[in-house]
């Protein structure tokens, strides 16, 4: 047996006991799960078990009740949600607002969190377009990134378990009652996400430390297969930790006091958890490529050598394009989950929509806007570091007017801000022209607009420095355009239709809107990239020469994804305003109030600051290490960006 | 010839301004049509920026090269007037300061969106800031005393007394209950019906009144053989007959007799009543959200319908269950809109 044969067969036993020992937690919990988690979760304390059984099996009654949300009838198993009071012992404080320490400990835990779940999804595709690229240097070169993606995501992770613990603390000093009571109902589940833990940061030792030693051959597939691994032990992670939050807005498993009733699942599976787990594995990776994308943009504007500008121009762009490719599709999920929503409690959609929540919501579809914007205005900049692109430019200002026009629209508020003199200059709460902007069938117009315009921005920028010439090279031009000008008009005439028909045909208007601005992304993308083949190039890419305000755009489309989720976030808590189990159990501490526009406001712009700041601590500690680490060999490759600076 | 054509247009569009500006012309002498309102906004906008694109083309083909700031700083002075002196009824400032502040980062984004165009827009800046000419020397100088009296201006402003009624963030359509008791029957929001919108077999069927309603579009046709004022008129058409009559006995001297929230009283009010034949009123909602607002009046509003300004009575102490079905029913006819609904 050859030496490679013997270290083949040593990983694939490694990596078999390392998904054995993955799989060991479920297997266990299974028999626990099936029976409603061994012994009742949320049941009574030991000294009153104790009681129970001394008193003989044959008085101890079986009780049953209904299901809040599945209406099947269960053993009740636990006992009922606390009813607290407004006193020291449900609610410890200090001089401070306890809600406020508790959103900052949550919301930071959640942004590393969210970091470091989506980083290692980029790695594991770009390590296999490194696999499975024909060009070597190339090869090289996305393996060089995928290590530089997971370095990055190594040291949040240990700041993303630092600030579990301390959310963890805060929840049980200063929310205790509420606290146990959620232990309770989710024992089993908290367990086998404490010990997937365990193996998510096994896997991902072992995949960042073995990157060297297993860069080659059989090895690196071990090695990828090891990403496909840790992106399931992650996704696994947030989806318990999903159940939690899906608990505490939509109720399930429990009866009407709050009472557990032996099925886990249905405790797990509640109204909206599907929803948000989809919304939010993609709003990770949005927000995790705007983060990287930042990083590359920080390293790039401190960059001292061109070769070192080159790698992070190209790493920027890189991680720029995937956190797009995730932001494009975000809303359908996000629609459905609002779906959900509706479907689940009408007062809690109206609520968040038309209500006490609707100006969020468009301090929401600026933040989208903006994102729009950033990248758009990022990828007129990277036109820069095209010869030959140069012809494009005299068209951008349409383009400007386009996304501006979709923006203008979809940042129209529905219930306007104003004096009572401008109330009455208007001669009514609606205004007949903007009015018709700030409902949803014209924002749905807007929005379209703004994608579609974004894939347009995006063809150019394939076109950059090449001409197709491909014979067909005329007619694919014209189809193209025909396509996206029909496209328009198609996204535009729905807007307007959708105010002649009823509101859920309306509603089902978004649907042909959407597969218009998709088929524009997809189908002329692909037929963009199939009529490059062989195509004739006019310039090369000269990566790092672009501007710097390319760079600033990257950093403002990651501190807008940063505040959005922020946003976001805090208005999916609040919208459950007095509750902290939504209809079962009561907030009564004295902030179970909904905070003004302005408070929360500031609030997420001071957790934004703060994530930033920390995450500078993280990029400059990757500095440090790159300082350290031996320089490889840096090849140049023709026409190609220069080798990465940083070795590993 | 053609920097001829481009200094009158320019200058046609520079006199447009002023004389709306002045107020020589009134905004409304170029008519907002009712129902393409929104949809001439955006063409005149689009009008605009190829007016001015034409603009700047004809005069450098002629020779003559609007300086890239200029061009910026104009356009975007454009819009601010076109949105301050065009659009009327006047636009709240809170949108007007929104609308601008877009308009702004767009001028931005052309006139930085490659380094060329960036270097034309900063120079006059860069001017301003280290050139040794004698212009510019003095342009400093002038700049030196105007900012700090400009500042000084700002704080004073700032510390004046107001007396303007404070902004107001409005909360059109609070979350209703999950139910409502009216005359001691409960109604739960999300499942109850109106009881009259009924086909001839007296079965609740929103396809069959939906195609009685009258046309959306200017002038709210009747469709034919959908007269609810005809004798002959049975079922749902006779309801909506009788829902009119309800709300002409009672409803209309505030809402109008147009359904549009200009009634006999309604300007005695601030807000004037609700303007149903605004898509963004009954338009957006279910019929069971206007019967427990009708039922309940401004008073019971709930806690979030901020700043609960409403004057409507609780129309359930004057008005039996079924009447207000049936004002409902009329009201959705009337103005040509269906209610929202869940499948």
């Amino acid at each position: 047996m050859g030496s490679l044969t013997k270290k083949k067969t040593l990983a694939i036993m490694a990596l078999s006991a390392m998904i054995g020992l993955l799989l060991l937690p479920i297997v266990v919990s299974v028999p626990a799960l099936a029976s409603g988690g061994g012994a009742p979760a949320g049941g009574p304390p030991p000294d009153v078990v104790k009681k129970e059984g001394g008193e003989g099996d044959k008085d101890k009654k079986i009780e049953k009740a209904r299901d809040v949300y599945y209406k099947t009838e269960g053993i009740v198993s636990g006992l009922p949600a606390p009813k607290t009071g407004d006193n020291s012992k449900d609610y410890p404080r200090y001089n401070f607002e306890s809600r406020v320490l508790l959103w900052f400990a949550n919301q930071q835990h959640l942004y590393y969190g969210s970091f470091v779940l989506a980083v290692p999804i980029f790695c594991m595709v770009i390590e296999f377009m490194g696999v499975m690229t024909k060009d070597k240097a190339m090869g090289k070169k996305y393996d060089q990134l995928a290590y530089d993606f997971i370095k990055i995501s190594l040291t949040a992770y240990s700041l993303t378990a630092i600030l579990g613990g301390i959310l963890i603390f805060t929840f049980l000093t200063l929310y205790p009652a509420f606290f146990g009571y959620l232990s309770s109902i989710f024992r089993p589940v908290m367990h086998i996400y404490a010990l997937m833990f365990v193996a998510e940061s096994g896997t991902l030792y072992i995949y960042y430390y073995g990157w060297d030693k297993m860069k080659e051959g059989f090895l690196k597939w071990i090695h990828l297969s090891m990403s496909v691994i840790l992106n399931v032990i992650g996704t696994v992670l947030m989806f318990l930790a999903n159940s939690w939050i899906g608990f505490m807005m939509s109720p399930a498993g429990v009866d009407e006091q709050g009472r557990f009733l032996g099925n886990i699942w249905h405790v797990i599976h509640t109204a909206l958890w599907n929803p948000l787990n989809v919304h939010r594995i993609l709003g990770n990776m949005a927000f995790g490529g705007g983060v990287v994308a930042a990083y590359a943009a920080y390293r790039f504007l401190s960059s001292k050598t061109d070769e070192e500008r080159a790698h992070y121009d190209w790493m920027g762009y890189i991680a720029m394009s995937l956190g797009v490719a995730f932001l494009i599709p975000l809303p359908l999920p996000a629609t459905w989950l609002m779906r959900e929503v509706y479907a689940y409690r009408q007062q809690m959609g109206i609520t968040l929509m038309g209500g006490l929540l609707a100006w969020l919501f468009i301090i929401q579809a600026t933040m989208i806007g903006i994102l729009f914007l950033s990248t758009n205005y990022y990828l007129w900049q990277a036109l820069g570091r095209m010869r030959g692109a140069e012809r494009f430019q005299r068209w951008i200002k349409y383009f400007v007017f386009l996304l501006v026009c979709g923006f203008l629209v979809f940042i129209t508020p529905h219930t306007m801000v104003m004096t009572p003199a401008e109330l009455k200059a208007m001669g009514g709460q609606q205004h007949p022209v903007l009015g018709n902007y700030g409902v949803m069938s014209a924002k749905n117009g807007g929005i379209n607009v703004i994608i579609t315009t974004t894939v347009l921005t995006f063809i150019w920028y394939q076109r950059g420095n090449r001409v197709p010439s491909v014979s067909w090279s005329k007619f694919g031009n014209i189809f193209m355009g025909v396509f996206f000008f029909f496209a328009y008009v198609n996204i535009i005439w729905l807007a307007i239709y959708g105010y002649f028909i009823p509101a859920n045909v309306r509603v089902g208007l978004s649907v042909p809107q959407v597969a218009t601005t998709l088929s524009c992304l997809f189908f002329m993308t692909a037929l963009n990239l199939s009529m490059l083949k062989g195509a004739k190039q006019i310039g090369p890419i000269e990566w790092g020469k672009i501007s710097v305000r390319s760079q600033y755009a990257l950093i403002m489309l990651a501190t807008a994804f940063t505040w959005m989720m922020g946003l976001m976030g805090y208005i999916r808590s609040s919208v459950r305003l007095f509750w902290h189990v939504n209809e079962i159990m009561r907030d009564n501490s004295p902030w179970a109030y909904t905070h003004t526009v302005g408070f929360a406001a500031n609030m997420i712009s001071f957790n934004v600051l703060f994530f930033w700041i920390s995450i500078m601590f993280v990029f400059w500690l990757g500095t440090l290490a790159a300082k350290k680490a031996p320089v490889e060999a840096k090849a140049p490759v023709p026409g190609q960006a220069p080798q990465p600076a940083v070795g590993h | 010839m053609k920097v001829l054509i481009g200094s009158v247009l320019g200058g046609l569009v520079v006199v447009l301004i002023a004389l709306l500006a002045f107020g020589v012309l009134p905004a409304t002498s170029l008519k907002l049509v009712e129902g393409y309102m929104p949809m001439q906004m955006l063409v005149e906008l689009a009008g605009s920026v190829a007016i001015f694109a034409t603009v700047s083309y004809m005069l450098s083909q002629g020779g003559i090269q609007l300086p890239r700031f200029w061009q910026g700083i104009l356009f975007w002075a454009y819009i601010l007037l076109y949105l301050k002196f065009r659009v009327y009824p006047p636009i709240p400032f809170s949108v007007r300061a929104m609308y601008g502040t877009v308009s702004l980062i767009a001028v931005f984004m052309w006139v930085s969106s490659n380094e060329e165009d960036w270097k034309k827009f900063k120079q006059p800046i860069m001017n301003v800031l280290d050139a040794n000419t004698g212009f510019h020397k003095g342009l400093r100088t002038v700049y030196l005393v105007l900012l700090p009296i400009l500042l000084w201006g700002f704080s004073y402003s700032s510390f004046l007394p107001n007396l303007d009624e404070p902004v107001e963030l409005r909360t059109v359509h609070p979350a209703p209950p999950a139910s409502t008791k009216v005359h001691g029957k409960t109604f739960v929001l999300q499942t109850s019906q109106n009881p009259y919108r009924v086909n001839p077999e007296g079965k609740y069927d929103q396809e069959y009144s939906n195609a009685r309603i009258v046309e959306q579009a200017m002038g709210r046709l009747m469709k034919p053989d959908a007269n609810p004022w005809d004798e002959k008129a049975e079922g749902y058409l006779k309801y909506v007959r009788e829902g009119g009559e309800i709300f002409f006995q009672n409803c209309h001297f505030c809402h109008g007799d147009n359904l549009n929230g200009r009634g006999l009283h309604a300007f005695a009010f601030n807000p004037i009543p609700a303007n149903f034949t605004d898509p963004g009123t009954i338009a957006q909602l279910q019929e069971t959200f206007i019967f427990w607002r009708v039922s309940k009046g401004g008073i019971g509003l709930p806690n979030e319908g901020f700043p609960w300004a409403s004057v409507m009575p609780p129309w359930e102490q004057h008005l039996t269950t079924d009447e207000i079905w049936k004002v409902i029913l009329f009201e959705y006819w009337h103005t040509g809109y269906y209610p929202r609904t869940w499948d």
